[in-house]
C-alpha cells in the first residue's frame, strides 16, 4: 500500500509545484531580492536587527525609485536559527520565487551551510554578518562578504591589548558552532604570534542554563584576558556566572556579536554585567562615514533604539545589491554578480569594494561598555574615551 | 590535593542545585510514564508554557517569579487534566506510536502558538535576587536564586513522593500502574485518576518552569533540550519510578558539572547521552529504583 501512497503524494507535489511555476507573471511588477536570516529561534534578536536594517534600506531605495524602474520587494526566509532550514531557504527563494540574488544568512554556521547551495543554484550571495573565515574558503565567484572576518577581529583585539597594559595570558571561551570555533582559532593564532600565551580554550553549547563549571576551569588558570565568542543569551549567563565563580580577568574582551548587540548593555540583556566589557565592532552610530547619522536616525525612528553593527551590515548589503543591479541593468544572476564584483561605493557602513575573493576590506573597532553605552576606545586616534581595565567583581557593587 | 578539592566541591554543589530542577522535571515525566505509559514528547513544551506564564505574571503584574511559579503550577495542572481528557484519553487504547505523534503535535502547537502570541524574541527577568551570591568560606559561593529554587524543589519533591506513596490517591495511581484492568475492577475510577496524574505531572513541570525562568531566559523553543534530558532522567531512574527520577535528576546535574569541570563543557551532553545508551542497553530497569508508581 505504502509505495502507491507515496507515488500519489509525489505526483501531487509535482503538480502543485508546476502550478506555482505556471502562475508566475511574465513581467513582475516588483524586483525581488531574497533574504535569509534568523527571525525565530535563539538568534532571533539578531535576525530582527537584520530585518530592521533591511527595512530602512528598502524604504530609502524605493523612495528613490527602486531598481530598474521597479520597486524592490524583499522576500524573507526565516531559517529558524537552523542551518538545514537556511539551505531550504536557498531552494525556496531561487526555485519558487526566482530571486536573482540572496542576502544572508545571519550566523556563520547557517551562512557556511548555504554557500554550496548558492553556488549550485548560481546566484550571487552577499553575506552581511558571518565572521567565520571558512564561509569564504570556497573562493567561488558567487560569494561576497561585506563584514570583516574573525582574523580581523582577533587582530584588532590583540592590537588594542598590546597598546593597553600588554597582558601576557589569555583564555578563549567560545560557543561551539562555526562562529565560535572560527573566532577561537583566529584568536589563538593571532595572540600566539603576538607573544601572548593562550592558557585555556573552552568550547560550550549555547542555550545551556549552567556554565559555572566551565568558568571555574577558566578561573583556575587565572588569565589576564578572557576572549569570549558568544551570542546574546549565553553572553548574559556567562557574565552573571563569572561573578559567582569569581572569574575576574583584567580584560573581558569579545568577538562582538552577543557582546555587541544593541540589547546587551540594557536591562533586556546583561545590564550592569555588561559594564566594562570590551568588544570588537564593525560599525557604531557615531561612525564618521557619510550617511551614518542618517541611517542611525532612520533606524531609531523605526525601532525606538539605536542600531548595532548587525543592522548596519544588513542595510549596507541591500544598498550594495541595489547599486549592482542598477549598474548591471539586468535581472540575471550572472550579470548582477559581475556588477557586485566591480562595486566601488561609500555606504554609511563604510567604503565597499570587493577583492578577488569577494571580501570587502572593512576596518574593525574596539568598544567598551561604559555607562550602559558602547564607547569607542580603539584605534586610539578616533577613540571617544579612555579604556578602563575590567575591575574585579568584588570592587563593583 | 587541596587545590582540586574546592573546585570539585563547588562543581558538585552547583550540580546538585541544577540537578534539583532536573529532578522535578524528570519526576513529572516519570509520573506520567509510570501511570499511563505515555512518553510525553511535549514535556519541554509544557515547561516552556510554565515559563511564559510566570513571565507574563512578572511582566504585566509585577509578580515575583518565586511566587508566580505557584500560579504556573496551577495553570499547568489544569492544562494537564484538559490535555488528558480532551486528547490523550481518546487514544489510550491505541498504539504507542499514536501517543508519540499526539504529544509531538501538542508540543509543536504549543511552541508555535506561543511564538504567535509573544513572538520569537527572547525574554528574561531581572530581579535583585539574581545578583546575590552566598559565600561559604573562602572557596565556595552559591548563587542565591539557585539555592532558593533548590529549597522549594526539595520540599515539593518530598511532598510529591509522600503523596504518591502514602495517600489513597497515590495508592490508586500505583494500582493503575500495576494493572489498570484490575484497578478498575477494584473500584478505582481509572480515567479520573489518570487525568489527575497527568495534571500532577505537569504541575511539577510548572513549578520547575517557574523556578527556572529567573536563572535562565525564555524563547518559544527553550523547552526542547529539557524533553531530551527528562528522557535520560526517566531511563536512569528506572522507567516510571518517581523517587528514582528525583535521584537521577540530581545525579545528572552533578555528572554534567563534573564533566564540564574536568573534560570541558562540550562533553557534558555527550556524557548525558552515553549514560542514556549504556543504561538502556545494560540495565534497562534503571539505576535508582524500579517502577512503583
Amino acid at each position: 500500500m505504502r509505495p502507491r501512497w507515496l507515488v500519489h503524494a509525489f505526483l501531487v507535489v509535482l503538480f502543485v509545484g508546476a502550478a506555482c511555476k505556471g502562475s508566475r507573471p511574465e513581467e513582475a511588477r516588483s524586483f525581488r531580492i531574497g533574504v535569509i536570516t534568523s527571525l525565530t529561534g535563539p538568534a532571533a534578536a539578531f535576525g530582527q536587527a537584520h530585518k530592521n536594517g533591511y527595512a530602512v534600506a528598502l524604504a530609502e531605495l524605493n523612495a528613490r525609485g527602486g531598481v530598474l524602474g521597479k520597486p524592490i520587494e524583499v522576500l524573507y526566509y526565516d531559517d529558524q536559527s537552523k542551518p538545514d532550514q537556511a539551505v531550504q531557504g536557498v531552494a525556496k527563494l531561487v526555485d519558487q520565487d526566482h530571486v536573482p540574488i540572496i542576502l544572508g544568512a545571519f550566523s556563520s554556521e547557517n551562512t557556511r551551510a548555504i554557500v554550496p547551495a548558492v553556488i549550485q543554484k548560481q546566484v550571487p550571495l552577499i553575506m552581511p554578518t558571518a565572521t567565520a573565515e571558512n564561509v569564504m574558503e570556497s573562493g567561488s565567484p558567487w560569494i561576497f562578504r561585506i563584514c570583516a572576518g574573525s582574523d580581523t577581529y582577533a587582530g584588532a583585539t590583540v592590537d588594542f591589548l598590546t597598546h593597553n597594559g600588554a597582558p601576557k595570558t589569555l583564555a578563549i571561551v567560545y560557543e561551539n558552532t562555526n562562529f565560535g570555533q572560527a573566532n577561537a582559532k583566529s584568536m589563538k593564532t593571532v595572540a600566539t604570534a603576538a607573544g601572548m600565551t593562550v592558557v585555556d580554550e573552552e568550547a560550550y553549547q549555547a542555550s545551556s542554563p549552567d556554565y559555572k563549571a566551565l568558568l571555574q576551569r577558566v578561573a583556575a588558570k587565572e588569565p589576564e584576558v578572557v576572549y569570549f565568542a558568544s551570542y546574546l543569551l549565553d553572553a548574559t549567563t556567562l557574565l552573571r556566572q563569572s561573578e559567582q565563580v569569581g572569574l575576574s580577568p583584567k580584560y573581558i574582551t569579545s568577538a562582538g556579536t552577543g557582546f555587541a548587540a544593541a540589547e546587551f548593555p540594557t536591562e533586556k540583556g546583561a545590564g550592569k554585567y555588561a559594564e566594562y566589557t570590551f568588544s570588537v565592532a564593525q560599525w557604531l552610530p557615531t561612525a564618521k562615514w557619510p550617511g551614518s547619522k542618517e541611517f542611525d536616525d532612520a533606524f531609531t525612528k523605526l525601532t525606538g533604539a539605536h542600531p548595532a553593527y548587525h543592522a548596519a551590515e544588513a542595510y549596507a548589503a541591500l544598498i550594495v545589491a541595489a547599486d549592482a543591479i542598477n549598474r548591471a541593468k539586468s535581472d540575471q544572476p550572472a550579470a548582477i554578480a559581475d556588477a557586485i564584483r566591480k562595486t566601488q561605493m561609500t555606504t554609511p557602513f563604510g567604503p565597499v569594494q570587493f577583492d578577488a575573493k569577494g571580501q570587502n576590506a572593512h576596518p574593525v573597532l574596539v568598544t567598551q561598555v561604559q555607562g550602559a553605552q558602547y564607547k569607542l576606545v580603539w584605534p586610539a586616534d578616533v577613540a571617544e574615551v579612555k579604556p578602563v581595565p575590567t575591575p574585579a567583581w568584588s570592587e563593583r557593587h | 590535593m587541596e587545590a582540586k578539592l574546592w573546585p570539585t566541591l563547588q562543581a558538585v554543589l552547583n550540580g546538585v542545585l541544577t540537578g534539583s530542577l532536573y529532578a522535578l522535571i524528570g519526576m513529572g515525566m516519570a509520573l506520567i510514564f509510570g501511570v499511563m505509559r505515555i512518553v510525553n514528547f511535549a514535556h519541554g513544551a509544557f515547561l516552556m508554557l510554565a515559563m511564559y506564564a510566570t513571565y507574563v505574571l512578572f511582566d504585566r503584574l509585577g509578580v515575583n517569579p518565586y511566587l508566580g511559579f505557584v500560579a504556573a503550577a496551577a495553570l499547568l495542572f489544569v492544562v494537564g487534566v484538559l490535555n488528558y481528557q480532551l486528547l490523550l484519553r481518546r487514544i489510550a487504547e491505541r498504539s504507542d506510536f499514536m501517543q508519540i505523534l499526539l504529544t509531538l503535535g501538542v508540543s509543536l502547537i504549543l511552541s508555535n502558538g506561543v511564538q504567535l502570541l509573544f513572538g520569537a524574541d527572547y525574554h528574561q527577568v531581572n530581579i535583585p535576587l539574581l545578583d546575590m551570591n552566598l559565600h561559604l568560606g573562602r572557596h565556595i559561593s552559591l548563587n542565591a536564586p539557585w539555592v532558593l529554587s533548590f529549597a522549594i524543589t526539595a520540599v515539593l519533591a518530598i511532598g510529591m513522593f509522600l503523596f504518591v506513596m502514602k495517600s489513597r490517591f497515590g495508592r490508586a495511581l500505583r494500582a493503575i500502574a500495576q494493572n489498570r484492568y484490575a484497578a478498575s475492577l477494584m473500584g478505582i475510577d481509572v480515567l479520573r485518576t489518570q487525568a489527575l496524574a497527568f495534571g500532577l505531572g505537569l504541575a511539577a513541570v510548572g513549578v520547575a518552569g517557574g523556578l527556572l525562568l529567573p536563572v535562565f531566559y525564555l524563547y518559544p523553543g527553550v523547552g526542547d533540550q529539557f524533553t531530551l534530558k527528562s528522557f535520560v532522567i526517566v531511563v536512569l531512574g528506572g522507567m516510571g519510578s518517581i523517587e528514582g527520577a528525583a535521584i537521577a535528576g540530581v545525579v545528572l546535574g552533578v555528572v554534567e558539572n563534573l564533566t564540564s569541570l574536568y573534560w570541558g563543557n562540550e562533553w557534558a551532553l555527550v556524557v548525558d547521552f552515553a549514560i542514556f545508551l549504556l543504561v538502556l542497553s545494560l540495565r534497562p530497569s534503571g539505576l535508582f529504583g524500579s517502577q512503583r508508581v
